[in-house]
C-alpha cells in the first residue's frame, strides 16, 4: 500500500508535482497498483446502488478529469452514448435503471488493472482458488492495460470483489479486481440478438409503424425504451438502425410509405442509399431539422424516390442565396418528387411533369416519304443481293471513288476479347479504344477498291431482308442518309450458321433518279440475341423472277393458296413461308403471327401483283 | 517537282498561319464569349487544297480523319454527359433545325426537341463503342461534316436497361478561332426497340 508498490512510472511523475503527490498519497489506499483516471469510481459502494453516474465526487481532485468531461462512466460503457439528438434526455437513464433492477442476468464487468501482464488461464484459476462462490468468466480480454471478462451474476459479482487487493502475484505485487456493472457481453447479445428481433418487431416496430400512415419512425430508434429493457445494444450505426428497421419492415409489411428521417445528423443519411435499396417504395421523406447543408450530402439517398419530401430547416435551405437553385438540386436527385414542404402548389409544373416521364412508343422503320422509302428499299435490296451473292465485287459500282467504310463491333467491359466475332476483330475501328491515330487511319478505308477488298474478306452471309428495319434519318438534294438495323446468317466458315445482328449506316448520293451511290458505309456487327435468332424468317431477298422454286404438289398447291388467303400475303411469299417451315400449315402460321406482331413482314410480301402463279 | 514543293511550301504555310500546332483539343475557354460549356470546340481546320496533287490531297485527308476523330470524341464526351446530368442544356448541341429520330419518332426543330429531351426520363448512358468517319464535301456544300456512329448501353428512369445505337451528323461551324461542332441530324434507336 506504501510507495513501494507503486509502479516506477509514477514515481517519476509524482517527483515533479508535490500537489499531485500529496493528493496522490491520500488515494493510495483506493488505488493499489495503477491509475486511471477514471478508474476511481468504481469503488463507490455496491453495483446494484450505483446507478447515477458519479459526478458527485468526494475528494479534490485537480489533476483528474473532470465529472462533466468524462466520456464515459462504467455504468454506461458499451452502451450507445453517440446521441442522435442533440439533447441528453433522462428518460434514458431512466431506462438504464429499470435494467439494473433484474437481478438474474445482470452483467457485471471484471477489470484488473495491468492485467495485462499475466496469462488468462493463470490470473483466472487464481481467482478461481479465492473466490468463495465458483463462476464462469465470460468475454475474456485484454483492453489496454487491463485484463476484463464478465460475469452474469450479482453474488459473484460482489464475492469477487472482496477479493481486491487479496490476491498477489508471482513478484509479490498486489492484484486488484475491480467490478462494475454492464451491459451483456458481446458474444452473448450476439446470441440474444435473434431471439430479441422477434421481441423487436413485435414491441418496437408495431409501436413505431403507424398503420395508418403506413409510416415508420426510424429517429431515436436505439433509445427505444423497449429495447433497453430488452438488453439489446443498438450501436448507433445509423446504417445498422435504418437497415434493421427496414429489414423488419421489409418481412412484415408491404409498404413503406412516409419514412421519417428527421432529426438525424447528415453523415447519418450516408446509409441510406445501401438501405434504402430495399425501400424504393418509400413515397415521403421526412428529412426536416437535419443539417443537410448542401444537396450534395442528400445525394447517398438516391435510391429513393420520394414523392414528398420535407426539407424544411435544414440548412441546405438557408445557404443557397436562391431557393430555386435549392429546389431544382433537390429535384434534381429526387425526380420523381411531387410535393417539397407541403408547398405543391409551387412551381407545380415542375413537379407534376417530373414525376410522369415516360418513353415515347418504339415504333418501326422511318421513311420521310413513300417515295422515298421505295427508293432507300430497293437499293437495300440490290445492294444485299450482291452482298449475300458469294462475290461481291460487284460491290464496286456501288460507291463513289471517295468513299469511306469502316467497320466495329462492340466492346464488352467485361469481355474484352470475346472469341465469337473473331472474324471481324482486325478490323474493328472503336476509337473510343483506339487511340493510335495510325490504326485510326489504317482501319479507315476510303477507296472503293479498298473497300470492295476488304468487304470481300469479310465472312459470307445471308441477310434476313425481312428482319429489316431502316431509319431514314436525313435527306437533303444532295445527299440521303439511312440506317438499317437487321441480322444475317453466316454461311461458311467457323461459325458456321451463327446468327448476327448489325446496324449499318450509309450516306448515298443519288446517282440518277432511281439509284444511289454510297459515300459512307458504317457497319457495326454484334452477336444476335436469342430473340433475334428465332424471329427471323430468313427469306433470302428475293428475286423478281424466281422460278428457282420446284414444282408443288397439288396438296401443297392448295396449302400455299390457302395460307396466301389467310395472311394476305402473295403467293409467291406464302410459298416461301411454307417451305421454310416444312410444308407444316400450323407452324407457318405461328411464324406468321410472330412476324406480324414485330411489323416484320416485308412490303414485297403483301403486294398481290405476282409474276405468273 | 517544283510544282509539288510549291504545294507543299503553300500547305506548309496555312497550317502555321492557322494555328494547328497549338492546338487544345476541344476545351478552350478563352475567346468569344458566347461559348457555352456545351460546345464542343476544336481548332480551325486546315483549309483545303484547291485542286492539290495526289500527295496534298492525302496529306489533308489524314489531317481531316485525325480531326474528325478527336471531334467525335470530344463531342461524345460531353453530349452523353449533358443528356445526364444537364439535361436542360443538350439542345444547344443541336442545329436550328436538326432533326431527331429515336425509335422511330421524328423530331423536328429546336422547340420540339426541347419538349421531347424534357419529356424523357433522366438517362444514364454508358457509351462503348465508337466510330467516326469524315463526310465528303460533295455531299455537305462544302460544310465540314463528320459522321459519328456509337453504342452501348442505357438505363431510363424507370425502364430496364437497353442496347442502344446512336448516328449523328456533326456539322463544323468554323470562325477565325475555332471550330463549334453541332448536330444536323440524330438518330437513335434500342437495339431491342421491338420488345420495350
Amino acid at each position: 500500500m506504501g510507495r513501494n508498490n507503486q509502479p516506477k512510472f509514477l514515481k517519476r511523475r509524482a517527483r515533479g508535482w508535490g500537489i499531485y503527490r500529496r493528493r496522490y498519497s491520500n488515494w493510495s489506499e483506493e488505488v493499489s497498483s495503477g491509475i486511471h483516471p477514471s478508474s476511481h469510481q468504481q469503488q463507490d459502494g455496491d453495483p446494484e446502488t450505483s446507478d447515477a453516474p458519479v459526478d458527485t465526487a468526494v475528494r479534490y481532485a485537480p489533476y483528474a478529469i473532470p465529472p462533466c468531461h468524462r466520456r464515459v462512466t462504467f455504468q454506461k460503457q458499451g452502451q450507445s452514448h453517440i446521441n442522435m439528438e442533440r439533447e441528453q434526455k433522462p428518460p434514458e437513464r431512466k431506462m438504464e435503471g429499470n435494467k439494473q433492477d433484474e437481478t438474474s442476468g445482470t452483467w457485471f464487468k471484471i477489470i484488473v488493472p495491468f492485467g495485462v501482464k499475466y496469462d488468462e488461464k493463470w490470473l483466472l484459476s487464481l481467482i478461481q482458488k479465492q473466490c468463495s462462490v465458483p463462476f464462469t468468466p465470460v468475454d475474456f480480454h485484454y483492453e489496454k492495460m487491463q485484463a476484463q471478462f464478465f460475469v452474469e451474476n450479482a453474488n459473484i459479482a460482489f464475492a469477487l470483489k472482496n477479493i481486491n487487493g487479496k490476491i498477489w502475484d508471482k513478484n509479490n505485487e498486489r492484484i486488484s479486481i475491480f467490478v462494475s456493472p454492464s451491459d451483456a457481453p458481446y458474444s452473448v447479445q450476439k446470441e440474444l440478438k435473434s431471439e430479441k428481433v422477434k421481441q423487436i418487431k413485435l414491441l418496437t416496430m408495431n409501436k413505431r409503424y403507424d398503420v395508418s400512415q403506413q409510416s415508420l419512425e426510424v429517429q431515436r430508434l436505439h433509445f427505444d425504451p423497449a429495447l433497453v429493457t430488452l438488453g439489446v445494444e443498438m450501436v448507433p450505426n445509423p446504417r445498422n438502425d435504418t437497415a434493421a428497421s427496414l429489414q423488419i419492415h421489409e418481412e412484415s409489411m408491404l409498404k413503406l410509405f412516409p419514412l421519417n428521417l428527421s432529426n438525424m445528423k447528415p453523415c447519418q443519411l450516408a446509409g441510406l442509399s445501401t438501405t434504402m435499396q430495399n425501400a424504393s417504395n418509400i413515397k415521403n421523406l421526412n428529412l426536416a431539422s437535419n443539417e443537410v447543408k448542401s444537396a450534395g450530402k442528400l445525394d447517398k439517398g438516391k435510391g429513393l424516390k420520394p414523392e414528398e419530401m420535407s426539407a424544411d430547416r435544414n440548412s441546405l435551405c438557408t445557404t443557397f442565396p436562391d431557393k430555386s437553385t435549392n429546389i431544382s438540386s433537390i429535384l434534381e436527385l429526387f425526380p420523381k418528387l411531387l410535393s417539397l414542404d407541403s408547398q405543391e402548389s409551387r412551381p407545380p409544373t415542375n413537379f407534376g411533369i417530373e414525376a410522369h416521364k415516360r418513353l415515347p412508343t418504339c415504333k418501326g422503320s422511318f421513311f420521310e416519304s413513300d417515295a422515298l422509302k421505295s427508293l432507300v428499299l430497293q437499293f437495300l435490296r440490290q445492294y444485299y443481293l450482291i452482298y449475300d451473292s458469294g462475290d461481291r465485287q460487284g460491290l464496286l459500282g456501288a460507291y463513289l471513288d471517295e468513299a469511306c467504310f469502316s467497320l466495329s463491333i462492340p466492346f464488352n467491359p467485361e469481355d474484352p476479347a470475346p472469341s465469337s466475332l473473331c472474324e471481324y476483330v482486325k478490323d474493328n475501328r472503336n476509337i473510343k479504344k483506339l487511340k493510335d491515330p495510325y490504326l485510326r487511319l489504317q482501319l479507315l478505308k476510303c477507296t472503293k477498291h479498298d473497300i470492295v477488298r476488304s468487304l470481300c474478306v469479310l465472312p459470307a452471309t445471308q441477310h434476313d431482308f425481312s428482319s429489316f428495319v431502316v431509319d431514314q434519318w436525313l435527306q437533303t438534294e444532295r445527299v440521303l442518309c439511312f440506317s438499317v438495323n437487321g441480322v444475317f446468317k453466316e454461311v461458311v466458315g467457323k461459325s458456321q450458321s451463327s446468327v448476327r445482328a448489325f446496324t449499318r449506316t450509309f450516306i448515298a448520293i443519288p446517282a440518277s433518279s432511281s439509284s444511289l451511290c454510297i459515300l459512307n458505309d458504317q457497319l457495326f456487327v454484334r452477336d444476335a440475341t436469342p430473340k433475334e435468332t428465332h424471329s427471323g424468317l430468313f427469306i433470302p431477298v428475293p428475286t423478281p423472277a424466281s422460278s428457282s422454286v420446284p414444282t408443288l404438289s397439288q396438296e401443297q398447291q392448295e396449302m400455299v393458296q390457302a395460307f396466301s388467303t389467310q395472311s394476305g400475303m402473295n403467293l409467291q411469299w406464302s410459298q416461301k413461308c411454307l417451305h421454310d417451315s416444312h410444308w407444316d400449315y400450323t407452324k407457318a402460321a405461328q411464324v406468321l403471327a410472330l412476324l406480324k406482331a414485330q411489323c416484320k413482314i416485308p412490303e414485297e410480301a403483301l403486294t398481290q401483283t405476282d409474276p405468273g402463279s | 517537282m517544283r510544282r509539288f514543293r510549291g504545294h507543299w511550301e503553300d500547305w506548309r504555310r496555312r497550317r502555321e498561319r492557322s494555328d494547328y500546332f497549338h492546338e487544345r483539343p476541344g476545351r478552350s475557354h478563352s475567346g468569344s464569349g458566347s461559348r457555352t460549356r456545351e460546345d464542343v470546340v476544336t481548332p480551325p481546320l486546315p483549309e483545303q487544297a484547291a485542286s492539290g496533287s495526289q500527295m496534298a490531297m492525302s496529306v489533308d485527308f489524314k489531317t481531316y480523319v485525325d480531326q474528325a476523330c478527336r471531334a467525335a470524341e470530344e463531342f461524345v464526351n460531353i453530349y452523353y454527359e449533358t443528356m445526364d446530368k444537364r439535361r436542360r442544356a443538350l439542345i444547344r448541341l443541336y442545329l436550328d433545325k436538326a432533326t431527331l429520330i429515336w425509335n422511330g419518332n421524328v423530331v423536328t426543330g429546336l422547340e420540339a426537341l426541347n419538349n421531347f429531351f424534357e419529356m424523357l426520363p433522366s438517362s444514364e448512358f454508358q457509351v462503348n463503342m465508337l466510330d467516326c468517319q469524315p463526310v465528303h464535301e460533295q455531299a455537305t456544300q462544302a460544310q465540314t461534316t463528320v459522321l459519328v456512329v456509337t453504342s452501348g448501353t442505357v438505363k431510363f428512369d424507370g425502364n430496364k436497361q437497353h442496347f442502344f445505337n446512336q448516328t449523328f451528323l456533326l456539322t463544323a461551324q468554323s470562325t477565325p478561332n475555332n471550330t463549334v461542332w453541332k448536330i444536323a441530324s440524330d438518330c437513335f434507336r434500342f437495339q431491342d426497340w421491338a420488345s420495350s
